[in-house]
C-alpha cells in the first residue's frame, strides 16, 4: 500500500492527468448519444474540448459589485475536483496517494466546491443566481444524508472508508457475496444522477429557464472562469463515474503493479466508464424533468434503499 | 444439490425480490403497479424454483411454473385489460393518504421491522427459512401498507396480491410447499378473486366515474 516510490508517484500523476483530460470526452459522448437517439446529428464528440479552448481565449466580464468570492470560485472548483482525482483508484486497486484521504474527504472536497458555487451565485445578486443557489442548497442538504448512509453501507461491507480498501475488497468479494451492496448500488446511482445534474433532477442543456439549478448559479460567469467551471464539472462527473465503476463493477481492474495488467485495466475502465455514461444518457432521454418537489421522492428512495442495505448487513 | 457458497444466490434473490416489491411503492401510474407486480411474481417464481433445486422436491417445480403462468401472465393480463378499459382520464395515484417519499421510508422501516420480528421468532431454522421468511414478512407488511395508504381501488387489488405473494413465500419457505392439489386450488382462488374484483372495479367506475375508495363509504342501502 505505502508505495510512495518514484514510479508510484509518476503513475498516480499520470492517472490524474488521464482523468482530467478524458473528462470532457465523456460529456461529449453523452451529448452525442442523446442527440443520436433524438434523430439529431449533434455536435462532434470532441466539442467540449473546443468549447473549453474557445472560452479560454475569450475575455471575461465581471460585475463591479462582485467580491473576491466570485473571482476565486472557479479556481476552488477546479482545484477541489483535481485534488479529489488523486484519491481515486482508476486502473489499479489502490491509488498511490490513497493513504492521505478517504471517501469522506472526497465528499467534503466536493462539498467545498459546491459551497463556493452557491456563494458565488448569491454574490452577484442576480435573481437567477439566488434562485439557483437556494435550489442547489436544498438538494445538497437532502442528498448528503443519503450519500452518507450509502457510504456507510459500502464501508461496513467492504471494511473501511478508504477508497483503496473499498476497491480492493470489492475486487475480491464483489456484491455477489454481499447482497446488501446491491441496495447501495441503487442508492449510489440515484445520488450520481443528482450530483452530476442529470435529468430528473436538473437539465443542463437549457439556459434561461425557470427550471435550471446548477446553470443558474454559474449564469454570471464568462470566459476563462466559465471554462474552468465547466471543466471541473466534467471532472466531477468522471470521478463519480469512476467511483461507481470501481466500487460496484470492479472486475478486470489490475491488482498488482505490473504494466501489462495496468494497461489492460486502463482500457477496461475507460470502456466501462463510457458504457455507463451511455447508459445514463439513455435513461436521461426516457424521462422528463420532474417537478422540483417530486425529486425529493427519488432521494427518499435512495435513503430507504441504503437503509435496507444496512439491515442486510446485520442479518 | 450444493450451490456454490461464494456466490450467495439465496441472499441475492431475496434482495432482488425486495427491490421488485419497492417498485410498487415508488411508482404512481396504474400500469406501473401491474408491471411491478409482474416483476415481483417472476422473481418469486424463480425463488420457488431455486428452493425446489435445493430441496429436490419436484412438486415445487410445478408450483413455480403455475405461479409463473397464472400470477405473472394471466393476472397481469386481466389487470392491464382493466386499466385500459377504465373511464377515468388520469391513470395515476394523484394524492395518496401518505405521500410517496414518506411511504418509501415507512416501507424501509417495515422491512427492518420484519427482520426484527424474525429474530424474535423461536423456530428451528435452516438457511432457506433464514433468508426468505423475513422477506415474506416484509412483502406482507408492504402489501398491507399499500392497501391502507392509497386511494385507488386498483392499488388495493395489487396490495392484496402482494400480501398473497408474501403468504405464498412464507408457506413455501417454511413447509416446502403444501400438497399440489391445495396449491392449484389456491391459484384458482386468486384468479377468481381478481376477476370478481375487476368486475366490481368496473361497476364502481361506472357508478361514481372514479375508482377512489372514498366513494365506497357512501355505498349504503337506503
Amino acid at each position: 500500500m505505502d508505495e510512495l516510490s518514484f514510479t508510484g508517484i509518476i503513475f498516480g500523476i499520470s492517472q490524474v492527468l488521464l482523468l482530467v483530460s478524458l473528462s470532457p470526452l465523456i460529456v461529449g459522448i453523452m451529448r452525442k448519444t442523446k442527440a443520436k437517439s433524438q434523430k439529431r446529428i449533434g455536435s462532434p464528440i470532441i466539442q467540449p474540448y473546443f468549447d473549453i479552448i474557445k472560452l479560454l481565449r475569450k475575455d471575461e466580464v465581471i460585475s463591479e459589485q462582485s467580491s473576491w468570492i466570485f473571482r476565486c470560485t472557479p479556481w476552488i472548483n477546479f482545484v477541489t475536483a483535481v485534488s479529489v482525482a488523486f484519491f481515486i483508484p482508476v486502473s489499479l486497486i489502490y491509488s498511490p496517494f490513497g493513504v492521505v484521504g478517504d471517501i469522506l474527504l472526497v465528499v467534503g472536497l466536493f462539498g467545498l466546491g459546491k459551497f463556493f458555487t452557491i456563494l458565488a451565485g448569491l454574490d452577484v445578486a442576480s435573481s437567477f443566481g439566488g434562485l439557483g443557489s437556494s435550489r442547489e442548497i436544498m438538494f445538497s442538504a437532502l442528498v448528503e444524508p443519503a450519500l452518507f448512509i450509502t457510504i456507510f453501507v459500502i464501508a461496513i461491507f467492504y471494511g473501511g472508508t478508504n477508497i483503496s480498501t473499498i476497491v480492493s475488497s470489492a475486487n475480491e468479494i464483489s456484491f455477489l457475496a454481499a447482497p446488501g451492496v446491491l441496495f447501495a448500488l441503487i442508492a449510489f446511482f440515484i445520488i450520481l444522477m443528482a450530483e452530476t445534474g442529470k435529468l430528473p433532477f436538473d437539465n443542463q442543456s437549457t439556459h434561461l429557464e425557470l427550471t435550471m439549478i446548477h446553470e443558474a448559479t454559474i449564469l454570471e460567469y464568462s470566459g476563462k472562469s466559465l471554462a474552468l467551471i465547466e471543466w471541473s464539472q466534467a471532472i466531477k462527473q468522471i470521478i463519480l463515474l469512476t467511483l461507481f465503476v470501481n466500487i460496484f463493477i470492479p472486475w478486470g481492474i489490475a491488482d498488482s503493479f505490473s504494466w501489462s495488467q495496468i494497461g489492460f485495466g486502463v482500457l477496461l475502465v475507460i470502456v466501462k466508464i463510457i458504457s455507463l455514461g451511455i447508459l445514463i444518457a439513455f435513461i436521461e432521454i426516457r424521462i422528463a424533468k420532474w417537478r422540483l418537489f417530486r425529486v425529493v421522492d427519488l432521494i427518499a428512495i435512495s435513503i430507504a434503499s441504503s437503509m435496507i442495505g444496512v439491515i442486510f448487513f446485520f442479518i | 444439490m450444493i450451490l456454490p457458497t461464494e456466490i450467495n444466490v439465496l441472499d441475492i434473490s431475496a434482495a432482488i425480490l425486495l427491490v421488485a416489491t419497492f417498485g410498487l411503492i415508488v411508482r404512481r401510474g396504474f400500469s406501473n403497479w401491474v408491471h411491478a407486480y409482474r416483476y415481483q411474481t417472476i422473481v418469486l417464481a424463480g425463488i420457488v424454483a431455486l428452493i425446489a433445486l435445493i430441496t429436490d422436491i419436484w412438486e415445487l417445480y410445478i408450483v413455480s411454473a403455475l405461479t409463473f403462468g397464472i400470477k405473472a401472465i394471466v393476472i397481469p393480463k386481466i389487470l392491464f385489460y382493466v386499466t385500459k378499459k377504465l373511464d377515468s382520464p388520469i391513470k395515476l395515484e394523484t394524492n395518496p393518504y401518505i405521500s410517496m417519499k414518506l411511504s418509501v421510508i415507512v416501507s424501509a422501516l417495515l422491512v427492518a421491522m420484519s427482520y426484527f420480528i424474525f429474530l424474535q421468532l423461536n423456530i428451528e431454522s435452516n438457511e432457506i427459512i433464514q433468508v426468505f421468511l423475513p422477506v415474506s414478512f416484509s412483502l406482507f407488511f408492504i402489501g398491507l401498507f399499500v392497501i391502507i395508504s392509497r386511494r385507488k381501488a386498483l392499488n388495493q387489488m395489487v396490495g392484496l396480491l402482494t400480501i398473497e405473494n408474501g403468504l405464498f413465500l412464507f408457506a413455501v419457505s417454511l413447509t416446502h410447499g403444501f400438497s399440489l392439489i391445495i396449491e392449484i386450488g389456491l391459484m384458482a382462488d386468486i384468479l377468481l378473486g381478481v376477476i370478481i374484483s375487476s368486475i366490481l372495479l368496473f361497476r364502481m367506475s361506472k357508478t361514481f366515474d372514479s375508482i377512489d375508495i372514498k366513494n365506497l363509504e357512501s355505498l349504503r342501502d337506503d
